[in-house]
């Protein structure tokens, strides 16, 4: 089997192209197109929104894309339950919207709401500023439904809030990367919309005076549910169309709850600082710049994108070490989790030096750095998913025993998955 | 199971095919120590050769071995007491190294092995099917790492929960799984049985707590999986082993996410006259946009007892009581408060208490969990044995699984006493009944399976909490499709290739080969 030159059957991300493209409308037409093309000898490409195709490693044989937005249908929302379930098809935004006809909602952020599917959110782990308070993906998820690489539905979990009977399948396909199994309906946790939300803008002049702020904030009596930090590059993409104040760092504070609550934390988180020049976006004010912290995460100014993960307490020392001058950053400082752009048109050749020596610094920490963008040509000699993990071994034994055949999503993910 | 600490353990009834019964009865706190036993007077017969007696010793040292009959017949149970089998060694390791020498030598032997923490394991998941090396954990409790700045710490899998909680006390920190076993059972436990606890309908199970596990497979080799920091490239492997119920293999380290406390809370009881009234209430909380910190229900039966035992104020008259629980920041609770009394009143309930704490220490605070959480113990006081359900139903199939609870028992002419954590639609019947009495027994079997298929109609499942163990292996194909279960043992197969890591348990046709190589102390027909 050869790679297809045309465009014409679909794209699978860098710059590889589908034989063709599948969009089943069934559970079990999308079982059949497993069978059948997998028959073929060819391997499957899941996709949803496509809005992240080129994230991972490169695609590594000819194959077929299966676009899931057809399975996009609500099955079950008990809305007094607190849970829904839903074909993984279904875009987050179109969730939202189904949800809070209830006033309520799922506690994911992730970047192009519009266009990336829950199975897309789900298999990349996507996470946002409110993660911090609110869980990972991984915390949301009760139950899953998958098409194996065999045909077979597969479900683990359930559709109650509590169940111990049998194993973690939900968490184990969260993050997944489609390389295990094809998600095909998720059960989630749903929450009340909160009350009240806002989010506080403080400007700091260097690193050094933003660092006790962040250790603060940590013991703070308030209880933020985003902790963010960006630099001077980051606070002007998310900041800027949105008329807030640009300084070489600012520290984002989110509070969601009643409106007493978040009226107290505002104010206290004010006088816990001791500032008084910060901007505070409340009520629906508060959604342009929610989106634009999330949307952020998704920013293309450069050649490269990278996730550092590390302990909390590391991130100043960290992004310390990183040219400010050069990399949009922005931190989920609460989490430890450091997203950093390069910026402008300049040679990749200029920024894979600091990949090495920023990642050597993280997996230090007892962390790692992967790029979640990257040329494709780079990849390979890059490593996108870091420094390998003495763990990956298990997870290759796990990819055999779910995927024996080896074709979802062949060369995306860890090692040799 | 053990008889040490306070706890009394009882149940010797047996030819009860489907094993669905538990039924302890505790004199006061629970306290299973499986250090300070009353040895029983069986005679000794070691089964197991004495050199793979002295390899395990040269392994461990001769303190942490026991090998005699009347050591070991202590250990022929946990909390699941219907079903018994005596391990033909116990040994108490107290590294991962040592961990690591008693799986490779059960893997030179090919002698079947199965982990245990404290023991208070409900669905009998340390049973040792087909005798063997059980590798008790206990030994391995030492608190290793507490980082508040960066939330996390690293625990052996022996620290008993409560531990955890007590070394975090005014730190502004604490782990929030709070299993009402919390004074007994251990994180190693926890981890393998992805417990829950009252609190976690705000603050979620184990498995969202847990960042990083230290595995030994039954090969002997460690697998370091998740760690300090989020998100680690490769599949969420820590995820994956929490719940594994001891089938993976050892877990030898824990490294636990860390809470900030609330800064207040107000934890109101309703009153209820009857239990329906009660679970509407759950429902129109719910409904109502809510997010309680816990939300628990005792009924009649459970009010009485638990107020003979303990005199908090429970008014014995009343159908039901909910302890209800908002936390957060102090700013809105009086609000919530107000609310929520709202609702109860609306369902012709009334609130007799309303507690606003700052710390989870005010001592009408204490009491009113110290209540709630001994509930079980109290329990024996109205029945000398008893059998604890554990189902789950979506929240707002509470009223009806209620309902029909107290038709199962009127059916089969037995007490139900219901004390659960209702926020979660998480239920706990508790069956009363005399086991010198078979033909009760087998009624408590049936109305049981009653129960919990009820359960799984509703689209729920039939453990929250407990796990499947050996007790409800045979509801998976229920709950499951033949592909689910394919899928599942595909990958038990996997991490435990050979069966021997806690032979039989949890999948039903489990790996099948393994020998049984003694009869063990099976419960007494
Ligand atoms: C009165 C009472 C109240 C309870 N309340 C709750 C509750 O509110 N919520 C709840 O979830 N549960 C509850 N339980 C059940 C029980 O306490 C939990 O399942 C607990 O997690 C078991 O911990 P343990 O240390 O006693 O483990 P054990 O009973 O010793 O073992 C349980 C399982 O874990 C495995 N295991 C233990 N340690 C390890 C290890 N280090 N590595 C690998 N596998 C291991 C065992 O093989 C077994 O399968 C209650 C039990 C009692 C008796």
């Amino acid at each position: 089997m050869t790679w297809p030159e045309s465009p014409l059957g679909g794209r699978l991300g860098d710059g590889r192209f589908a034989i063709a493209t599948d969009r089943p409308e069934t559970v079990d037409a999308l079982r059949q197109a497993v069978v059948a093309r997998v028959g073929e000898g060819l391997a499957l490409y899941p996709q949803g929104g496509a809005t992240a195709l080129d994230y991972g490693g490169v695609p590594r044989a000819p194959g077929i894309a299966l676009d899931t937005r057809s399975l996009n249908q609500v099955i079950d929302y008990p809305a007094a339950d607190m849970t829904i379930t839903v074909e993984a098809g279904i875009t987050l935004g179109m969730l939202r919207s189904v949800l809070a006809a209830e006033k309520q909602r799922v506690q994911l952020d992730a970047p192009h709401p519009d266009r990336a599917t829950l199975g897309g959110v789900f298999a990349t782990n996507t996470r946002g500023p409110r993660s911090f308070g609110l869980g990972r993906p991984r915390d949301q998820v009760i139950g899953v439904s998958f098409v194996t690489s065999e045909g077979n539905l597969v479900k683990g979990g359930g559709r109650v809030v509590k169940n111990v009977a049998g194993y973690d399948f939900p968490r184990l396909l969260t993050g997944s990367m489609g390389t295990l199994g094809i998600l095909t309906q998720l059960t989630l946790k749903v929450r009340p919309i909160p009350e009240s939300s806002a989010l506080v803008w403080v400007p700091f002049t260097s690193l050094d005076s933003a660092a006790p702020a962040l250790d603060r904030l940590n013991i703070s009596a308030t209880r933020p549910v985003a902790v963010e930090l960006l630099n001077r590059l980051g606070s002007r993409l998310a900041g800027e169309a949105l008329g807030l104040p640009i300084e070489d760092w600012t520290l984002v504070a989110g509070f969601e709850d009643n409106t007493e609550s978040v009226e107290w934390q505002v104010n206290r988180l004010m006088i816990e600082l001791g500032r008084t020049n910060i901007v505070i976006r409340e009520g629906t004010s508060s959604d342009p710049l929610w989106s634009a912290l999330t949307e952020l995460q998704a920013a293309e100014v450069g050649p490269l994108s990278f996730v550092a993960n590390l302990r909390p307490s590391s991130v100043v020392s960290f992004v310390k070490e990183v040219d400010s001058s050069r990399w949009a950053l922005q931190a989920h400082a609460g989490n430890g989790i450091v997203r950093g752009h390069a910026t402008g048109t300049s040679e990749l050749e200029g920024f894979a030096p600091d990949v090495a020596r920023l990642r050597a610094l993280a997996v230090r920490d007892g962390g790692n750095l992967i790029l979640s963008r990257c040329p494709t040509e780079a990849k390979a000699e890059l490593g996108v998913w870091g420094e390998p993990r003495a763990d990956w071994n298990i997870a290759e034994r796990i990819k055999k025993t779910l995927d024996p055949a080896g074709v979802l999503n062949p060369g995306r993910f860890v090692g040799t998955i | 199971m053990n008889q040490g600490g306070s706890g009394r353990v009882s149940g010797r009834v047996g030819g009860t095919e489907g094993g669905l019964l538990f039924y302890l009865s505790f004199d006061t706190d629970l306290q299973v120590g499986s250090e300070n036993h009353t040895p029983m007077s069986v005679a000794s017969t070691p089964s197991l050769s004495s050199r793979i007696v002295s390899e395990l010793t040269a392994i461990v040292g001769a303190e942490n071995v026991l090998h005699q009959r009347d050591e070991l017949v202590v250990y022929e149970c946990d909390g699941y007491v219907i079903e018994k089998s005596v391990p033909d060694v116990v040994v108490f390791p107290t590294s991962t190294e040592q961990v690591v020498g008693v799986v490779k030598l059960c893997e030179r032997h090919q002698l079947p092995f199965v982990p245990r923490g404290a023991g208070t394991s409900l669905a009998g998941g340390t049973l040792a099917v087909g005798g063997g090396v059980m590798l008790c954990l206990t030994r391995m409790k030492r608190i290793l790492e507490i980082n508040t700045r960066d939330r996390y710490a690293i625990v052996e899998p022996g620290v008993v929960n409560l531990w955890l909680t007590r070394a975090l006390a005014g730190t502004g920190f604490h782990y929030a799984p709070d299993p009402s076993s919390q004074s007994a059972c251990t994180i190693g436990g926890n981890v393998a049985t992805n417990s829950g606890g009252p609190h976690t309908l705000k603050y979620g199970v184990t498995v969202n707590h847990v960042r990083g596990v230290e595995l030994v497979l039954p090969d002997g080799s460690v697998v370091q999986a998740g760690g300090v920091t989020e998100d680690n490239p490769g599949y969420d492997l820590a995820g994956l082993i929490v719940g594994h119920e001891g089938t993976f293999g050892v877990a030898t380290k824990v490294t636990v996410g860390l809470t900030r406390d609330p800064e207040a809370g107000r934890t109101l009881l309703g009153v209820f006259e009857s239990v329906d009234a009660a679970t509407e209430t759950v429902s129109g909380i719910i409904a109502a946009g809510i997010v309680p910190a816990a939300l628990e229900m005792l009924d009649n039966l459970m009010i009485q007892a638990v107020e003979k035992a303990f005199h908090f104020g429970f008014p014995t008259e009343a159908g039901a009581v909910l302890i209800i629980e908002v936390d957060g920041l102090d700013a809105g609770l009086d609000r919530e408060a107000q609310a929520i009394a709202e609702i109860v009143r609306t369902h012709g309930g009334s609130v007799s208490k309303s507690i606003s704490w700052r710390t989870r220490k005010e001592p009408e605070y204490v009491a009113i969990w110290k209540s709630r959480k001994s509930a079980f113990g109290a329990i024996g006081r109205l029945s000398p044995t008893f059998c604890t359900q554990d189902g789950v139903v979506p929240r707002t199939k509470l009223p009806h699984i209620l309902r029909h609870i107290t038709r199962v028992g009127e059916r089969h002419g037995l007490r139900i006493a219901n004390v659960f954590h209702a926020g979660d639609g998480n239920i706990h019947p508790i069956l009363l009944f005399d086991e010198r009495d078979p033909d009760q027994v087998k009624r408590v079997l049936v109305a049981s399976h009653e129960i919990l298929e009820e359960c799984i109609a509703v689209g729920g499942s039939v453990t929250g909490e407990h796990g499947i163990g050996v007790e409800k292996m045979e509801f998976m194909p229920q709950l499951f499709t033949p592909e689910d279960l394919a899928t599942m043992v595909a990958l038990r197969n996997m991490f435990n290739p050979t069966g021997r890591c806690s032979p039989d348990k949890m999948l039903p046709g489990g790996a099948g080969c393994i020998e049984r190589k003694s009869p063990g102390h099976r419960a007494s027909a």
